[in-house]
């Protein structure tokens, strides 16, 4: 091994790509639009950016041990349907329906860790069946219709998504959360024994078993894990905007998927990046902000995010290639 | 027939696949600090053989002993379990994993409070560096190193160092010379050697009987399922003439 320089080791980490896109596009969108680094438009991208950015830390760290779930979404819908339909039948207390909304989650992603891990179904036909399931339960509660408005005082609502203000920026606390995770998460993933299974169990999976790791275990605590942060960032949404819609999320188990391949890590596993994921999260989120900002049509907004998926990807695949040019 | 020097004992092991018979009856005993070489043409069941004793096949019959005592083996980790290491020619390394990672994994060692799960990735870095000399990697490569970067030749050694490190009291070869350089070659030989010399036992399998030869304390032989040779001892046997065992030009087995 010959000694590297630091400019060498900055450029060899995945998180360098999507860092660099990052912050060209800030650059360009900023010439283009000055507005676009307001301090209102800043506190609408940091409005919504947490709920998704939640998923997607969750998404990261299964896709590191070779699996990944497109029923997220589907639980981002339902979760906070059960919260509130609970609430507002009178029920239970709001914190018991929060309580109901998240064991929803861990039922949801035991069941796909289970199908998956005991019956050996590949995860995209497992959770593309629980994606239909979930969601056509919250339909079927609800006859389609959004849950009305509530009048809910309750402490929960402030610990999950209050806001406050720096100066004239308005902070939703769910940034917090987003950033309590990616912290958590971070550790677990690269400083912990529990981290290095899941990239074993996603990097060599019969390798890691015949070394004790044990990795049906590993995955369906993953699944666990991402549906419950698929729960949270509903329940956080729907407090947001004051309603809980049964088809809200829709469409969201991809655009997290792009978000955590367009940070650095694999599809197939073995290799996954939080601080990357968050990268991936602002990149997409900042994209569908600016374009709408510089006066490109709103429903131009897949043309693009399609154009970086595949450029990221040929970028990752160059490195890689030229990585491994040398063994 | 109890041996004190015995390490493992596989007795009578039988395998079909369906109606071939892989494994007829085969006995195979390794003692302490030996080095076997197990040798065959294509099909003659060393690996059906191996693979029952790593715990990835089940024999249909037959017994195994270790240190004089009935194990059994039930599948991977159980072998693992017993002190028994098999090192395949793809070393069963996760690639985009560190050395030191792999070398630990499924093991990692914990600092601080237990809840916190963090692993000792310093003492992991030390042991992993130190391991990396004890089976003669000369060069200076750093733990932190994933196994992508490594030749054929040094992932084999950094399997062998897992063994090592675990004090697994016998390790098994499968074909570990396949597809590397001459100077890798001798590298695996090198780290087999070291590893009997530091009190494990060994079975190395190959179909290069130059390298086996040169590294091996005993040749067992097998052909079409059966065992046809037991003792046969390199120092004062041929290449040719056990070429001529494995091929079956002559039937006999040497007492």
């Amino acid at each position: 091994m010959e000694p590297r320089t630091f400019l060498q080791r900055l450029l060899a980490r995945p998180e360098f790509g999507p860092f660099v896109l990052l912050v060209g596009e800030i650059i360009v969108f900023t010439l283009m639009a000055p507005s676009f680094l307001s301090t209102g438009n800043i506190s609408n991208l940091l409005a919504f950016t947490p709920e998704l950015g939640m998923i997607a830390l969750g998404m990261t760290m299964l896709m590191t041990s070779g699996e990944f779930d497109l029923s997220v979404g589907s639980v981002f819908g339902f979760a906070p349907i059960i919260m509130w339909t609970l609430y507002n039948t009178g029920a239970t207390s709001l914190e018991v329906g929060f309580i109901a909304g998240m064991l929803m989650a861990v039922v949801v992603g035991f069941a796909n860790g289970w199908f998956v891990t005991k019956l050996k179904i590949p995860s995209f036909l497992v959770t593309l069946g629980m994606l239909l399931v979930v969601r056509g339960t919250a339909l079927y509660l609800t006859d389609g219709f959004p849950q009305g408005r509530w009048s809910a005082d309750s402490p929960l609502m402030d610990i999950i998504v209050g806001d406050f203000y720096i100066g004239q920026l308005r902070i939703f606390t769910s940034l917090l959360w987003f950033i309590f995770f990616a912290l958590i998460l971070g550790y677990i993933l690269t400083q912990t024994k529990f981290g290095n299974w899941i990239q074993a169990a996603g990097g060599n999976a019969s390798a890691a078993s015949a070394r004790g790791v044990r990795v049906a275990r590993t995955k369906v605590i993953l699944f666990i894990l991402t549906s419950v942060m698929a729960a949270f960032a509903g329940i956080v949404s729907s407090i947001r905007v004051s309603s809980a819609n049964p088809n809200s999320g829709t469409g969201y188990e991809l655009e997290v998927i792009a978000m955590v391949v367009i940070g650095g890590t694999a599809l197939n596993g073995g290799r996954g990046t939080i601080i990357g994921t968050v990268l991936g999260v602002l990149i997409l989120r900042l994209m569908r902000n600016g374009i709408v900002m510089v006066g490109v049509p709103g429903l131009a907004y897949n043309i693009f995010i399609g154009a970086i998926i595949l450029a990221m990807m040929s970028l990752h695949s160059w490195l890689e290639r030229r990585h491994h040019a040398g063994t | 027939m109890v041996n004190e020097n015995e390490l493992i004992r596989m007795e009578h092991i039988s395998k079909y696949f369906g109606r071939v018979r892989a494994l007829d009856d085969v006995t195979l005993a390794v003692n302490k600090s030996e080095i076997v070489g197990l040798l065959g043409d294509n099909g003659a069941g060393k690996s059906t053989l191996i693979k029952i004793l790593s715990g990835a096949l089940r024999s249909d019959s037959g017994d195994i002993y270790i240190d004089g005592r009935k194990a059994n083996i039930r599948n991977t980790t159980d072998a693992i379990a017993y002190g028994i290491e098999t090192i395949y020619q793809d070393s069963a390394l996760v690639t985009q994993l560190s050395i030191a990672r792999n070398i630990f994994m499924g093991r990692e060692p914990i600092i601080g409070p237990g809840f916190l799960n963090r692993m000792d990735q310093a003492a992991m870095n030390d042991a992993a560096r130190d391991l990396l000399k004890q089976v003669g990697i000369t060069k200076n490569i750093p733990p932190a190193t994933p196994i992508s970067a490594l030749s054929g030749g040094e992932r084999q050694a950094v399997a062998i160092a897992r063994a090592l490190h675990f004090e697994s009291e016998l390790i098994v070869l499968d074909e570990p010379t396949n597809n590397l350089g001459v100077e890798e070659t001798q590298g695996v030989l090198r780290f087999v050697r070291a590893a009997r010399d530091s009190g494990h036992s060994c079975i190395f399998i190959a179909h290069n009987i130059y390298h086996v030869f040169q590294v091996v304390d005993r040749i067992v032989v097998l052909r079409g399922g059966k065992k046809v040779a037991d003792d046969i001892d390199p120092k004062t046997t041929t290449i040719e003439a056990v070429e001529k065992i494995i091929t079956g030009l002559v039937g006999v087995t040497p007492a």
